[in-house]
């Protein structure tokens, strides 16, 4: 699986992003995106931002789970307080899609089924963690609101958040 | 260094004819009737000398003039300058535990002012700055209560940014805190 | 006083006679003004290290006379070692609940390093990444000047400043602090 993670600014501009890919079942960490589609993840996770508006006044909850689908790539969305979007794009690897027919099948690991309810909790899970590290981040008294983050110890976090949980 | 004796209203009176400050001085003309009892007054001296806050406790207390209370201060001021220098014993060179030759303790001066009607205690802080608590006679822990104004001090003077350094005292917080604390101890005895 | 008894005295007064506050709050406020002084002086960070210390140096002058009351301190240090060791671990540990590492003397014993392991004003904190606030913003000034006008009240002329700092990628906090002169009063001439 290879995830892009965004973190959408109140404005609707980027904060922040990072690509990796999945370190569970021997997965190595890198994302595989394939070269021709890469440029399309900014435009699919901005398209679902219409869908986050609409669902995020609906649940009251801050993680809204996955809510966006187009093809091969789901999209879940982390609120914070403040309205900060994290979003989370992933994709499994096309191979395992075509041989995976029923998307809530019990035997699928998060490396291979994007729906399933452990992925669900492993990207809450991981959408928790960024949300401490992001909150300790903004804290700085350097960071302005709506600013991208560029600090290096945030991405080492993310980087390291991913390999824990994805 | 404490000075000790009974001051008589004619000893007093330092100055001698040359001003009204001075014979002002007199002790029974400050505190007239033994029926007050307790913390009397209080006067804070900047490290300069000049007078930043007097206050008198309880009704019936004489009260100076406020050139009068001025000049006092002054007065005071070099006259604890001058107990600085009476010691007969020299200062020894003090070294440390480590083997550092250290400061001397400064000469404290006058600490303590007694008379046949009142107790004058002086406090110099390690900034210079001097708190005189006048009780009466009998008054006993004015050691406990001059902390507690120095407490109070601290808190209510210095931490107020509005209060500039050296300057008279004028904070409102600080008058009422110390007017219940005197109260209350006058009241406790 | 020994350098153990000061550690003892630090610690009584910070469990019993200190009121506490919100760690964030205090982190936050210090932020905000170190941040709005780089803002006021176009990133001039020479200004703002200035700025920083002269804020201090007026905090200083006052926040002695809560040290003095709150530690009961009747008597003055007897040396410089005895300063140092008071600053360290009952001042530094009354307002900020840290104690810095007195170390790095001099053989003089008028010069000494404060390192601290911890500073409460430097949570969450990154210095701006525009090349040059790594070398030139001291984010933690604040210090040298509250040192400065604590001791100056005492009758310690000394001069502070830091020369290395973990924000910029160093491996330790160290400030260094020298005793310039003691503000003895000065006698008159004496006629002879």
């Amino acid at each position: 699986m290879s995830y892009y993670f965004v973190i959408v600014g109140t404005e609707d501009n980027p904060l922040f992003e990072y690509e990796f890919g999945t370190s569970k079942a021997g997965g190595d960490g890198q994302a595989r995106f394939p070269e021709q589609a890469r440029h399309m993840n900014q435009f699919i996770v901005h398209s679902s931002l219409d869908i986050v508006e609409e669902v995020q006044w609906g649940t009251g909850q801050m993680y809204l789970k996955c809510v966006d689908r187009f093809y091969n790539n789901y999209v879940s969305c982390f609120l914070t307080g403040g309205n900060v979007k994290f979003m989370l794009l992933h994709q499994p690897p096309s191979s395992s899609v075509s041989s995976t027919s029923n998307p809530r099948s019990s035997t699928s690991t998060i490396a291979t089924n994007p729906m399933s309810p452990q992925t669900e909790e492993a990207v809450r899970a991981f959408m928790l963690e960024i949300y401490e590290s992001w909150v300790k981040t903004i804290m700085n008294p350097f960071y302005r609101v709506n600013m991208e983050v560029r600090s290096p110890i945030f991405r080492q976090r993310v980087a390291a958040a991913g390999r824990k949980y994805l | 260094m404490k000075v000790f004796g009974e001051i008589r209203h004619e000893q007093v009176k330092i100055g001698g004819e040359s001003g009204k400050a001075y014979s002002s001085l007199r002790s029974t003309d400050l505190f007239s009737a033994a029926a007050i009892m307790g913390i009397l007054a209080l006067i804070v001296i900047n490290k300069a000398g000049g007078l930043i806050y007097n206050r008198t406790f309880g009704d019936g207390l004489n009260q100076l003039g406020t050139n009068d209370y001025l000049v006092l201060a002054g007065t005071f001021h070099g006259v604890h300058a001058i107990t600085t220098r009476l010691s007969p014993i020299k200062p020894q060179q003090q070294v440390g535990a480590d083997g550092i030759p250290g400061r001397p303790d400064p000469p404290s001066g006058l600490e303590v002012l007694e008379t046949e009607n009142f107790w004058l205690q002086c406090f110099n802080t390690l900034t210079g700055t001097k708190f005189l608590l006048f009780t009466d006679t009998l008054q006993t822990n004015v050691d406990i209560a001059m902390r507690k104004v120095y407490d109070l001090y601290a808190d209510y003077v210095t931490k107020n940014p509005f209060y500039q350094l050296e300057n008279p005292i004028r904070c409102d917080t600080f008058d009422r805190k110390l007017n219940s604390y005197i109260r209350e101890t006058n009241n406790a005895r | 006083m020994s350098a153990s008894k000061a550690a003892r005295v630090g610690e009584e007064i910070w469990k019993g006679r200190v009121d506490k506050v919100n760690a964030e709050l205090v982190v936050l406020t210090y932020g905000t003004i170190v941040a709005q002084l780089c803002k006021d002086f176009d990133s001039d960070y020479v200004q703002v290290n200035k700025q920083l210390d002269k804020m201090g140096y007026n905090i200083g002058l006052r926040l002695i006379e809560d040290y003095l009351a709150k530690s009961n301190t009747m008597r003055r240090c007897s040396n410089f070692r005895e300063t140092a060791d008071m600053l360290a671990k009952v001042g530094f540990k009354i307002f900020l609940n840290i104690t810095p590492t007195v170390t790095n003397w001099t053989s003089d014993n008028k010069q000494f390093s404060l390192v601290f392991e911890e500073n409460p004003l430097a949570d969450f904190v990154e210095l701006p990444d525009d090349g040059r606030a790594q070398d030139e913003l001291w984010y933690s000034n604040i210090f040298c000047g509250v040192l400065r006008g604590a001791l100056e009240m005492v009758q310690m002329q000394v001069e502070a400043h830091f020369i290395s700092d973990v924000l910029r990628g160093n491996d330790t906090t160290e400030m260094r602090v020298s005793l310039i002169r003691y503000i003895d009063d000065e006698l008159p001439p004496e006629d002879d």
